[in-house]
């Protein structure tokens, strides 16, 4: 497969290997991925444990550099780019979803939303913060620090971090992980609105296979490789 | 809008952190607080010292200048001259001599003062029971009056109101001296004082050609005098008079230089003290910034530059070290100054009660940059934390090494602490000397914890419990090198210390009984000398009785230089401070050890030579053919060095470091000094025949002397082994810090032990042992180290004969390896009560 950047292409990936050594030698990660995601498609990256989803994410946020290939953002290749650069780049363009919410515990959630605004330096990073909190329904737990928050909150504030600096692409990296099925469900239909009433660009990588039906795209990995790539209906809520 | 990241948002992030409290800098703050209170206390403590000198300096000096002669007194002209150009002149007269009691069963050695009618001209002196200081030494009873020290009436057994005997005179004590405003307490007194008029002096008999008697002339100027101008003046008109001139702040030059030294060592322990706890901080961050790495890696994620993670930290530890280094400035101000206040009336000074913002700033400046040096190598790992360690479930420990920017910055922070290190020592030997001293203990503990980790590593003993305490020593992230650095460190100054102290004290107890005679006889008049030697011979016990001529002279000139403007080594500037003993003799002694050059023939006449103490000849810099020109009782002589001896002083054995050719002295007023052995019977008899049969001559009891000078030592020893001491507490606490970041680690080996069917009994005697084996490993290392360094100091800087004490060492030792125990214990106890099941839930 091959996927060549087009001026519609908002990331593409062509030919991207990931290998990391370890004592027993090379380990191939992603064996060549060409990937290009076109702006407002709402992409799920499903394949067993080891096949490289997480991996193929981190490699798209510019978090892990592909050891041979190509990896731009609308037309940006990451090639070359500093740690820094990358940085800026990605507080400035990507907003991540982390299972593990990976709030700063010595922040308020207001603050926590903030701070990528405050890195872009913006001057009203407060208060696009608070619009962004009330957007995911936390309008009541601004100071609360995410010790006092209940794991799918958490997610909510995760997911207004994200969202606050108003990203063209949210990478997720199961999402719902470690959220009760409920609870689960309520962080997708607000991901899933999100995308809806700004058009922002999705990635989830996820296990549960009901998630990536209601994606648009689907991508399954194996081994390395993506194994197959198909648009797929958007499944009804 | 957006703008660039700036100083504001990491300060905004930082101050967000703060906010979690202090838990994770407890060892850190402790660490450098420690560090900057000892070095603060020891600064702070000198300062008031040295300012209550300075403040003194006039009472001290008893005037505005002060003239000094040896042997003699200021002439007509000269004593004129002073009172001309003075508001008033004040002589007193300072010798050694023997007291007795009326029955002559009791004798002791006193520093004999005989003071004018103007005497004290600054300050007052108090009496018990008080008298005004006209009454103080009007006769009585048909007696001239003396004021004493108390001990002198428990030596000789008399009360107030009873007689002593001085020379050929009995004196009637008035009162007992409680304070003498020009009297500094002396490092070693060889007796009490005994204040007498000096009009009565002359009565004693005492006052002999050739005895040591030093005349001091005090004057206080008129208003507005300069001094350095009057003392211009007084060396134009009086060139020849050969008088030690001090002003008055030179007063008390022995108990400046006595503070100057013991700041100077108590200093460098200090600076130990930040050592250890330089490696406390440098683990504590790094501990800390382990437990951030979650946090750093979604501030990368986030669009955090590096640059920007390090400023956020570093802004954290620029808060924490100015809060711990102000908790050590205060502490190391308030409990010297409890300390000084409670025991001021012991001192030889009032000392000023001030900031010494000089002793403060050069803490905070040893505080600030250890801190920032130790924390560089963390923060530089810190800045490497790969974002993407956010996606895998344990974020690992930081193992890489920082960039080599940040490895230029520790370099430049250890050279900037060097360098003050050199900068706030006043003996740049001293500082080179504990710079590589550091250096090579620093490098010899690191090496010994590498090797015992690797040798570690090879062990697979089969006993399960074993194989994990083997584990804990090498596994990575251990604290094992941590460890052995710092109380290694700690314990190793401790043990060198007790190691120095001991061999000192040896030197003291064993070593010098055996060697030293049992007396020195001094001040023996020429026509004395046939009878002395009889009455000493004649009594039985006595030996190796030798005898010296001796005369008083100083050396003024090197090599036709003058010694204010040759450099000598610190250790050779006692020879050319004062006047010194000097001798003239043909024939070699027995037991002489010539080094370089030749003695002269026995029946030598000729041009003056001299056999110099090869000690000195290496301070001043000269060697065979150079010349040294003395200043004899007003007579210049100029000598070339025919000889250099090697000298042992520490035996306390009967030399001369200036010996001269014959004849050299001939004509000059000159009295015997001499030594002899004695059995402990024969001693007293000793000292009774030779002070009854001449009153002019006094007796140094060695034994005596010898406890005094322990005395003085078990005084300083206990402050010098309080300020070690604080070395090991910054070690104990580091290891604290190092076994509670392990807790967590112990804690899963105790859930899994306990699922495995491991009793509790059993579980704490695998703690019992990891701490065991991590305390003995660390005390071998210090017992090592230290060793090495109390023998390198012993040898090399004390010039001592070295003998390895290891019984206190290892008693030491053995303290701290139960301490370490008993503290990794402590940490521990509530892991073995735990619940396995809520913690195996909760993983």
């Amino acid at each position: 497969m091959n996927a060549p950047h087009t001026p519609d292409t908002l990331i593409a990936l062509e030919g991207a290997e990931l290998t990391l050594p370890s004592d027993a030698g090379p380990v191939e990660i992603l064996r060549g991925i060409d990937l290009a995601v076109r702006p407002g498609e709402i992409l799920g990256i499903v394949g067993p444990s080891g096949s490289g989803k997480t991996s193929l994410l981190m490699i798209m946020a510019g978090l892990e550099r592909a050891t041979r290939g190509r990896v731009s953002l609308q037309g940006t290749s990451y090639e070359g780019l500093s740690e820094d650069a990358l940085a800026k780049l990605r507080g400035e363009n990507i907003g991540i979803v982390f299972q593990d919410f990976h709030l700063i515990p010595n922040m308020t959630a207001l603050e926590n939303v903030a701070l990528p605004l405050e890195l872009a330096g913006h001057e009203d990073a407060f208060d696009r913060a608070r619009a962004s909190l009330d957007e995911v329904g936390l309008s009541h737990r601004h100071t609360h620090y995410p010790g006092q928050l209940s794991g799918g909150e958490q997610q909510r504030v995760a997911l207004a971090r994200a969202l606050g600096p108003s990203p063209k692409l949210i990478l997720a990296d199961e999402p719902t992980g470690n959220l009760d099925g409920e609870t689960g469900e309520k962080i997708m239909a607000l991901m899933f609105d999100i995308h809806e009433r700004k058009g922002t660009t999705l990635i989830l990588v996820t296990h549960e296979e009901r998630l990536a039906a209601r994606c648009n795209r689907r991508v399954v990995m194996a081994d390395g490789n993506i194994v197959t790539d198909t648009a797929a209906p958007m499944a009804a809520d | 809008m957006a703008a660039a990241p700036s100083l504001s948002l990491a300060w905004r992030i930082a101050s967000r952190e703060l906010r979690g409290g202090l838990a994770g800098f407890r060892v850190f703050m402790l660490c450098l607080a420690l560090g900057v209170a000892a070095i603060t206390a020891v600064g702070w403590t000198s300062g008031a010292v040295v300012g209550g000198l300075a403040a003194d300096a006039r009472r001290l000096l008893g005037g505005d200048m002060e003239m000094r002669l040896v042997h003699r007194t200021a002439t007509a002209d000269e004593q004129a001259y002073l009172a001309a150009n003075s508001a008033r002149l004040s002589e007193t007269v300072r010798l050694r001599a023997m007291a007795s009691s009326r029955d002559n069963t009791a004798r002791t050695l006193i520093e004999l003062k005989a003071v004018d009618d103007v005497y004290p001209m600054i300050g007052q002196m108090q009496l018990d029971p008080p008298l005004e200081r006209e009454d103080m030494l009007v006769a009585r009873d048909g007696l001239p009056s003396a004021v004493v020290d108390a001990n002198l009436l428990d030596k000789l057994g008399i009360t107030q109101g009873g007689t002593i005997r001085i020379g050929q005179t009995q004196f009637r004590i008035a009162a007992v001296i409680t304070s003498e405003p020009d009297r500094v307490t002396n490092i070693i007194n060889y007796g009490p004082r005994v204040m007498i008029a000096k009009d009565d002096l002359e009565s004693t008999g005492l006052v002999q050609p050739g005895s040591l008697i030093r005349y001091y002339y005090r004057v206080l100027f008129t208003p507005g005098t300069d001094p350095t101008v009057w003392r211009d003046n007084l060396a134009a008109a009086l060139p020849d008079a050969g008088w030690r001139v001090r002003a008055a702040n030179e007063a008390a030059p022995g108990v400046r230089r006595f503070i100057e030294r013991l700041t100077l060592f108590m200093s460098f322990v200090g600076y130990t003290v930040l050592l250890v706890g330089g490696v406390g901080i440098t683990r504590a961050i790094n501990a800390y910034l382990e437990s951030k790495s979650r946090t750093i890696a979604t501030l990368k994620c986030l669009g955090a530059p590096a640059g920007l993670i390090v400023q956020v930290y570093l802004l954290q530890v620029f808060v924490l070290s100015i809060a711990a280094i102000g908790l050590g400035l205060v502490v190391g101000i308030v409990l010297p100054a409890l300390s000084l206040y409670g025991i001021a009336d012991q001192l030889p000074v009032r000392p000023i009660f001030a900031w010494h913002l000089e002793a403060l700033g050069i803490a905070a400046a040893f505080g600030f940059m250890t801190s920032v040096t130790a924390a560089l190598w963390p923060l530089g790992r810190a800045r490497e934390v790969p974002a993407r360690d956010l996606f895998r479930a344990q974020a690992a420990p930081l193992s890489v090494s920082p960039r080599r920017i940040y490895l230029l910055w520790i370099g430049l922070g250890l050279a900037l602490l060097t360098g003050l290190v050199f900068l706030s020592a006043s003996d740049k030997w001293f500082a080179l000397w504990f710079v590589l001293g550091a250096l090579v203990t620093v490098s010899l503990l690191r090496l010994a914890g590498s090797i015992l980790i690797r040798l570690s590593r090879r062990l697979h003993p089969k006993n399960a419990i074993a194989r994990l305490v083997i584990a804990n020593i090498h596994r990575p992230g251990a604290a094992t090198s941590g460890v052995i650095l710092s109380l290694g460190l700690g314990l190793a100054v401790l043990v060198a210390v007790v190691q120095i102290e001991g061999n000192i004290t040896r030197q003291i107890d064993e070593r010098l009984p055996k060697e030293a005679p049992a007396y020195f006889f001094i001040d023996i008049q020429p026509g004395q000398v046939a009878d002395f030697d009889r009455i000493v011979t004649g009594i039985d016990g006595t030996s190796d009785l030798r005898r010296e001529p001796v005369v008083r002279g100083r050396i003024v000139e090197i090599n036709g230089t003058d010694v204010s403007e040759v450099e000598i080594k610190p250790e050779s500037q006692w020879a050319v401070r004062g006047d010194r003993a000097l001798t003239s003799t043909g024939a070699m002694k027995p037991d002489t050890q010539i080094v370089a050059g030749e003695w002269w023939p026995a029946d030598y006449s000729g041009p003056a030579l001299i056999s110099l103490d090869d000690g000195l000849a290496k301070g001043f810099g000269v060697g065979i053919g150079d010349t040294l020109t003395l200043n004899i009782l007003g007579r210049r002589i100029t000598a070339e060095i025919a000889s250099l001896r090697e000298i042992d002083w520490q035996t306390l054995r009967f030399d001369f470091a200036l010996v001269l050719s014959p004849g050299v002295l001939e004509g000059a007023p000159h009295t015997h000094i001499a030594a002899v052995r004695a059995s402990e019977a024969a001693e007293a008899p000793l000292e009774k025949a030779v002070t009854d049969a001449f009153d002019n001559v006094s007796a140094i009891h060695v034994r005596e002397a010898l406890a005094a000078a322990r005395d003085l030592m078990a005084g300083i020893s206990i402050a010098i082994r309080a300020v070690a001491g604080l070395t090991v507490l910054a070690g104990a606490i580091v290891l604290a810090g190092a076994l509670a970041a392990g807790q967590e680690r112990r804690r899963f080996d105790a859930v899994v032990f306990k699922v495995l069917g491991a009793t509790r009994k059993r579980i704490a005697a695998t703690f019992v042992l990891e701490y065991g084996a991590l305390g003995i490993l660390t005390a071998l290392c210090a017992l090592g180290v230290g060793t090495l360094a109390a023998w390198a100091v012993s040898t090399f800087l004390m010039h001592m004969d070295w003998t390895w004490l290891p019984g206190e060492a290892i008693l030491t030792l053995a303290i701290a390896l139960l301490a370490t125990i008993l503290l990794g214990l402590a940490g521990s106890w509530r892991i073995l009560g735990m619940k396995t099941a809520p913690f195996l839930r909760n993983d």
